[in-house]
């Protein structure tokens, strides 16, 4: 057991805007963990995979994730991390995308997504969101690291 | 320049058929010259045939009037030399018979006058020497005999006879020469008939000849142009195919277009909205901050910090929060036209009354609170379709009839339908307001609405009905005039074929 290590957050994010709000609204919701944030989706894979401070090496995460990414799909990421012989496979990834598009939120789900989020323009349903990711946070089980 | 082919061939064939009319109609007229020219010639054959029958038949009467008239003289002869009566019955015999074989041979010649004129000389002749043959038998009779050789001797009776003879031979030759005549005339028919006949038979030829060479021209060209009919065909087929995928493709290329630029255009929306809404929390926080410099130190507060606080900040959010909202109203909208242009339509067996009749069922609240009503001219047609789409076209179309009604005039929508061939016509009336004529073909584009802006609504609607119609493959057109209610129209196959069924 790693119980003094902390779920640490990575933001796959590339409109700098949309990240600040939601790291500022999961502030306002109390969570204190660490948040790293990554515009493209390569650095943030090289990071999930490659990095010492990385998840795959060094301990739990959880994983914000963008769909739409200049470099690369999110769909693609979210098929990466969750895959069969992927070490991030019980990885939690909140999806937090603009599409409400019925047909791409099943498939987030498919290919194994925990949470999928859409980011309202309204902005009290978008704060509320983040709150309830905050919650959901706060209650999320850090899968043992077994190896 | 397959229209220039098509051109060239249509008037060569009228040419053609002008030419065939024109061969045919000479070729009749040939025919029917011959004919005549037959018919006169048989005519004239038949007549000359008539009068060579007749040359024989005064031929004969004049040589059965000679040879009566030399029996009668040889029998008086006889008499005379030897008074034996065989010979004066022989005489008496011949005698009797010169009258009726001049009668004959008068009327035979009747028509010829200088004939006629000869035949009165003979008569005469005949009288005078039947007279003094009779003088001279009644001599003999009564035994002179010596006078009545005297009396033969001086009478003229002679002269007559020869003269007679003369007559008689005359009209036999007069005779001959009219039959020569009639023989070159009957001659120079034949040969007329054999020229006429001729002639029409190498213009019968000729028509048949050029008739031939028409048709074998004719039909060479049709078999060309049905050759290169064929092979605009098959082309066709691939230039439609070919069209088709180009349109496909133009089709969802537009769809991910309007997908892509509504997704991209929101995210920056997002961050608006949000730190709109950061500005509006930190605006509280410098309005708590004048209200309690406001009461702590009302020097340091300036009219313009009080202002900006209290008012044109909130202002100015307000307005931001409004166009944002707006904004992604639109946006919402574009993004749903997309996803409908890509949503796979199932094609089903609509009941259209059961389906107008649950519409009216959901809409029942609305036309009891607006006092209209909906009027379903059953049975409606059944149609093969899109359920989904179907709804949503003729909710739209009912829902608007029900929103744009004319204040103070009871509203009534009527929905009816029919088959027109293997098209269903759906109609959707009502006694609205109406639209004026010139925003007929705006009223169908995105964003765009038209009369008294009275009625909450983004332009929506009828873009969403006229992309739903023409991926259903059907047309929609509206009949308005401003204040006399409004009827759109719907024309849709009766049976949907989607692409997938196409290309199967």
């Amino acid at each position: 057991m790693n119980d003094h290590r902390s779920v640490s957050i990575v933001m796959i994010e590339d409109d700098e805007g949309h990240a600040r709000l939601i790291e500022k609204n999961i502030r306002r919701a109390g969570i204190l963990n660490d948040i790293r944030h990554f515009t493209d989706g390569h650095s943030a894979l090289d990071f999930l995979y490659n990095s010492p401070q990385g998840p795959a090496l060094n301990g739990p995460a959880l994983v914000l994730l963008d769909l739409n990414l200049p470099d690369m799909s999110g769909t693609d990421i979210l098929a990466r991390i969750k895959d069969e012989s992927s070490p991030l496979k019980r990885t939690p990834v909140v999806v937090l995308t603009t599409t409400d598009d019925k047909v791409e939120i099943q498939r987030c789900y498919d290919l194994g997504c925990n949470v999928y989020i859409t980011k309202p323009v309204n902005y009290e349903n978008f704060a509320q969101a983040i709150r309830q990711l905050g919650l959901f946070l706060s209650v999320i089980q850090v899968p043992e690291v077994d190896g | 320049m397959v229209r220039a082919s098509n051109v060239f061939v249509g008037d060569r064939g009228r040419r053609t058929r002008r030419l065939l009319i024109a061969l045919t109609i000479f070729g009749f007229l040939s025919l029917t010259c011959a004919v005549i020219i037959a018919a006169w010639a048989i005519g004239r054959t038949r007549d000359y045939t008539y009068w060579v029958n007749h040359t024989y038949q005064v031929e004969q009467a004049i040589a059965d009037f000679r040879v009566a008239a030399e029996r009668a003289e040889t029998a008086r002869r006889g008499y005379i030399i030897n008074a034996q009566p065989q010979f004066r019955a022989n005489y008496e015999q011949a005698a009797a018979s010169l009258a009726p074989a001049l009668d004959r041979l008068a009327a035979l010649i009747s028509d010829n006058r200088s004939e006629v004129a000869r035949v009165a000389t003979l008569r005469n002749d005949l009288a005078g020497l039947q007279q003094q043959r009779a003088q001279t038998l009644a001599l003999v009779d009564a035994n002179r005999m010596s006078d009545a050789i005297r009396a033969f001797r001086e009478d003229g009776s002679r002269v007559l006879m020869a003269r007679m003879r003369a007559i008689a031979q005359d009209m036999a030759l007069a005779e001959r020469t009219l039959l020569a005549q009639r023989d070159a005339d009957q001659q120079s028919i034949f040969l007329t008939f054999e020229t006429v006949l001729g002639i029409a038979a190498a213009a019968l030829l000729l028509v048949i000849v050029l008739t031939a060479m028409t048709m074998l021209r004719y039909i060479r060209d049709l078999n060309a142009a049905s050759g290169r009919l064929t092979e605009l065909n098959e082309s066709l087929e691939e230039v439609v195919a070919e069209r088709t995928s180009d349109l496909t493709r133009a089709n969802e290329e537009i769809q991910r277009f309007a997908y892509i630029v509504s997704h991209d255009l929101r995210a920056p929306l997002v961050n608006v909205m949000g730190f709109t809404a950061e500005l509006d929390a930190a605006t509280h926080n410098v309005r708590e901050l004048i209200d309690r410099a406001e009461q702590a130190a009302p020097d340091i507060v300036t009219e313009e910090a009080r202002l900006a606080a209290r008012e044109d900040l909130p202002e100015a959010i307000g307005f931001i929060r409004t166009s944002t909202q707006k904004m992604d109203a639109l946006i919402n909208a574009i993004l749903k036209l997309s996803r409908e242009g890509r949503r796979v339509l199932t094609p089903e067996r609509l009941d259209m009354d059961a389906l107008v009749g649950q519409i009216g069922d959901t809409l029942q609240h609305r036309l009891d609170e607006r006092g209209a009503e909906l009027v379903i001219e059953r049975p409606l047609p059944e149609i093969v379709s899109d359920r989904l789409a179907i709804d949503q076209i003729l909710s739209n179309l009912i829902e608007n009839a029900v929103k744009y009604l004319q204040p103070g005039r009871p509203g009534r929508i009527v929905v009816r339908g029919r088959i027109d061939g293997i098209r269903a016509i759906f109609e959707v009336e009502d006694n609205g307001r109406g639209i004026d004529p010139k925003d007929h073909a705006r009223v169908f584009d995105l964003f765009r609405r038209s009369g008294a802006q009275d009625q909450p609504g983004e332009g929506i609607g009828l873009a969403h009905v006229r992309a739903l119609v023409y991926r259903l493959g059907g047309i929609i057109d509206v009949a308005s005039e401003l204040g006399n209610g409004a009827m759109f129209r719907i024309s849709l196959p009766q049976t949907l074929m989607t692409a997938q069924d196409d290309r199967k």
